[in-house]
């Protein structure tokens, strides 16, 4: 599964490439300047959007996780080290 | 423990190191774009001490306490203080540098309204550091 490791760099590095092909397109014509505060704040709302995402997602996973592998969970089953009588 | 299928840890490793990166990517383009300052920038000095802000234009007009711009024009300012560690901000345009005694800081903006917006000092900087303000008043373009 090393593949999907690789997989994932280059989506990653393809990101990386249009961000700072966007980067050095912009702000540079004369008299047309940045609005500081948009760029600021749209910063902050993509970053605040992806940080509770993965919130979201690490926590449901954590919650699930508890929830399915709990020692009353009708489908657990004990693994061979921890032994078979409880 | 052996012989376990340890995929989900790799696409764990791989969500990861994509997320890091787009983030770090996005946060460096916003960086480099509000920190290129443009040629065209009028220079204003700004100093900071105990407890008030002196503007100094580019043709040697100084200001105290009031700081007057002109609307659709860039502004770079730069940044000083005499004595203690100050903050320079105006928060209607996101504006916020460290005023630090033997050093100058740079930041740029570029007004595009007329009106009035507050300048506040952010760094604790003594007795009255909570009424170190100043006013920014932004008018119409005189040419």
């Amino acid at each position: 599964m090393k593949w999907l490791v690789g997989l994932f760099l280059v989506v990653a590095v393809l990101v990386a490439v249009s961000a700072l092909e966007s980067a050095f397109a912009a702000g540079d014509e004369p008299g047309e300047y940045l609005d500081r505060r948009v760029i600021i704040w749209n910063l902050f709302f993509r970053m605040m959007t992806v940080a509770f995402t993965v919130g979201a997602v690490v926590s449901g996973t954590i919650i699930w996780l508890v929830w399915r592998f709990r020692e009353s969970h009708p489908k657990a089953k004990p693994t061979p080290y921890e032994g078979t009588d409880w | 423990m052996g012989g376990h299928s340890n995929w989900p840890e790799w696409i764990y490793v791989g969500i990861v190191i994509a997320l890091m990166t787009w983030v770090g990517a996005e946060a460096w383009e916003a960086e480099r774009l509000v920190e290129h300052v443009p040629e065209d920038a009028k220079v204003i000095k700004v100093t900071g001490q105990q407890w008030f802000w002196t503007f100094e234009h580019e043709d040697g007009t100084k200001e105290i306490g009031e700081l007057h711009v002109e609307k659709g024009k860039a502004y770079k300012f730069e940044v000083m203080a005499t004595d203690v560690n100050h903050s320079f901000n105006i928060h209607d345009y996101v504006v916020l540098i460290d005023a630090i005694p033997g050093r100058v800081n740079t930041v740029w903006f570029a007004p595009d309204k007329v009106g009035e917006h507050d300048i506040q000092c952010r760094e604790y900087c003594g007795l009255i550091h909570y009424n170190m303000r100043g006013k920014l008043i932004v008018e119409e373009p005189l040419s």
